[in-house]
């Protein structure tokens, strides 16, 4: 067996090589990590806002998106007589008639961006059982509930947002009661305004949707549910569970994320191919050693454990590079799009894919020039000088 | 008297190259033996497959046909892994072009084979590695990297690095060539106590007749084949 010293004397037998190598499989990795936080945030954010016990009544035919959708108001009341095996809340059932409405926000001081509101009534927090107040009360005609995320919308920092505070919805001011916290939902990136309020704004007397929190979220009481919309075809209901909801919408982001990953897996693509030659190069340059240490007597499974050692080390190297960076440029980061907000986090998971992807390339860097060079008859590449 | 069995036999030993539409045959034929304890000298022009036949002999390379005997070895039928593992025990090679780790000291290439004998304790290597180099002048030299070395000492550390598992056959490729007269005297003297004392089986590749006339016996290599020659005695004159 090799001494590890060997290896490691061999890396430093060539700095720029070395430089080159560990550069290049930090940028990978780097992307991978991004790509990884990124998509793991935005995952994460969607799956924990879908309860499987609460269902969505909405519009037949806009089905993926609340915010386009629309029912009678009447439909709340209906439900909540209708359809079977709904929870009981405190004050009464846990149905929740609600306007979804992605609408201009503002600050006094003309700070302006699109948001994601809703128009509640209080029976919304006995249907979505992650919201709490976690401070302020229950807004009064002209006050608004901000989630605690929402300040990220906004881009501005979360006094701008406390309790007391004013913002502008399409214009009209409302003054902050309460914040909202939500357990990692969409909600923690909205503002909640009281609906008839929201109704009155919109000039609008119909709902986004209802939703309603089953007691057990069994496939029976969902069958009956989609009974009753078959039943009350004047509504025109469609059903599905908030949980199939959020996957759907999650589906619809696919794409975006299928670039990160796209995009990571081409860099990485190009390094290899580009590094290649260059990882040929510093194999063949030894090329001569290699088959004097078998005519020494070193096994050649000894000698590729020997570069793979190298190689494993090179991406240690890379790997810390690349998680010092993402420390440093994204770690920790809100990410904001059309649905909510999250934050990229180097989760174990993304860590793990960037070890992998560190390994990976370790791996595909080193054994195809090793073998190729190991394969060769002994004198012929003793006589390769 | 029964001469003693060879240790060395090849019979009929016959080594081509392909090389394109060109087919280069260094070695044709070849009949040799060598005594078990015996001084080889091989000598021949340039290009007339010297190097070829040593890489055969030690079992580096693997002949076209013919039978090569070493030892108990018969070592046209060994496969590439059970050849390593024969060098590793029997066989030290000093390469014309002495082949050493750049990156490793002196001392550090010569302790190189000894990492492949197991159980052998560190103190006990450290100890040999420096009766190799002690053996061939070098032991001022142990921590010096080969870039820092003569030619001349590159050559005996890599003679160093053959003797230093104490292999029964030892084969060199041109060892005295970067010597001046002084240190060419003390490694052909090494040889000649390995062969004489040490019972070592020792076969060298030189192009100085003053060198081969060291040996017990010299053999020409011209056109694949094995002369019979007499050079000592043409020296001597
Ligand atoms: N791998 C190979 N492929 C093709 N031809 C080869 C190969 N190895 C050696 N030869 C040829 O075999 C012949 C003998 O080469 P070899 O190296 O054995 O000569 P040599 O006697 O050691 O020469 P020198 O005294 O210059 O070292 C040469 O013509 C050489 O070109
Ligand atoms: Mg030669």
């Amino acid at each position: 067996m090799l001494p590890l010293s060997y290896a490691f004397r061999n890396l430093l037998r060539d700095p720029v090589g070395l430089l080159q190598k560990v550069l290049g499989s930090a940028l990978v990795v780097l992307l991978v990590l991004a790509a990884a936080s990124f998509n793991g945030g935005m995952n994460e954010l969607l799956r924990s806002s879908g309860s499987p016990g609460n269902l969505i009544f909405l519009g037949a035919g806009s089905e993926e998106s609340l915010e386009r959708s629309e029912v009678p108001a009447e439909a709340e009341e209906l439900i909540a007589a209708g359809v079977p095996g709904i929870a009981a809340g405190e004050g009464g059932p846990a149905v929740s008639g609600e306007i979804h409405y992605n609408g201009l926000l503002a600050l006094p001081d003309g700070t302006a961006a699109q948001g994601l509101t809703r128009g509640v009534t209080p029976a919304a927090l006995r249907v979505h059982r992650q919201v709490r107040l976690v401070e302020g009360e229950w807004p009064a005609g002209g006050e608004v509930l901000v989630g605690r995320l929402a300040h990220h919308v906004l881009g501005v920092p979360a006094e701008e947002l406390a309790v007391g505070r004013t913002v502008l919805l399409e214009d009209e001011p409302f003054r902050v009661a309460g914040r909202l916290a939500g357990e990692g939902t969409v909600v923690e990136s909205e503002l909640w305004f009281p609906r008839d309020d929201l109704a009155r704004l919109l000039q609008r007397d119909t709902l986004s949707g209802v939703v309603a929190r089953l007691e057990d979220p069994s496939a029976m009481n969902r069958a009956r549910a989609d009974l009753f919309t078959k039943q009350r075809l004047d509504l025109a209901l469609a059903v599905l569970s908030e949980a199939d909801y959020y996957a759907e919408l999650a589906r619809f982001y696919g794409p975006i994320r299928g670039m990160t990953w796209l995009t990571a897996v081409l860099v990485g693509l190009g390094a290899v191919f580009g590094g290649l030659n260059l990882l040929y190069a510093s194999i063949a340059s030894r090329m001569q050693e290699l088959a004097t240490l078998q005519t020494l007597g070193f096994r050649r499974g000894v000698l590729l454990f020997s570069l793979l050692q190298e190689s494993v080390l090179t991406q240690a190297i890379g790997l810390l590079l690349a998680l010092g960076a993402a420390a440093l440029l994204f770690h920790g980061l809100w990410i904001e799009f059309s649905t909510g907000t999250f934050r990229m986090a180097l989760s174990p998971g993304a860590v793990g894919l960037g070890v992998a992807t560190a390994l990976l390339l370790g791996t595909v860097g080193t054994l195809p020039p090793a073998l190729r060079c190991l394969r060769l008859p002994l004198p012929v590449a003793l006589r390769s000088g | 008297m029964n001469p003693p069995p060879p240790f060395l036999r090849c019979r009929g030993l016959t080594k081509t190259y392909q090389k394109g539409p060109n087919r280069v045959t260094p070695l044709q034929s070849l009949d040799l033996e060598v005594a078990p304890g015996e001084f080889l000298a091989l000598m021949g022009p340039s290009g007339s497959g010297k190097t070829t036949l040593l890489h055969c002999i030690a079992g580096i390379d693997h002949p076209s046909s013919g039978e090569l005997w070493v030892g108990d070895s018969n070592l046209a039928a060994l496969d590439r892994a059970q050849l390593t593992r024969w060098r590793a025990r029997y066989c030290g090679y000093v390469f014309q072009l002495y082949h050493l780790v750049p990156i490793l000291s002196a001392f550090e290439n010569v302790e190189l084979p000894l990492l492949l004998t197991k159980g052998l304790r560190r103190t006990e290597r450290r100890e040999r590695v420096r009766a190799a180099l002690a053996r061939v002048g070098l032991a001022d030299r142990a921590h010096h990297r080969p870039a820092e070395l003569s030619g001349g000492q590159e050559q005996r550390v890599a003679l160093a690095r053959a003797i230093v598992t104490d292999p029964e056959l030892l084969v060199a490729d041109e060892p005295t060539g970067d010597l001046d007269r002084e240190a060419a005297r003390q490694v052909l003297d090494l040889l000649h106590e390995l062969a004489r004392d040490n019972g070592k089986t020792v076969i060298m590749v030189t192009h100085d007749p003053r060198a081969a006339a060291e040996a017990d016996r010299c053999l020409h290599l011209e056109k694949g084949r094995l002369l019979e020659a007499n050079i000592p005695a043409e020296v001597a004159r």
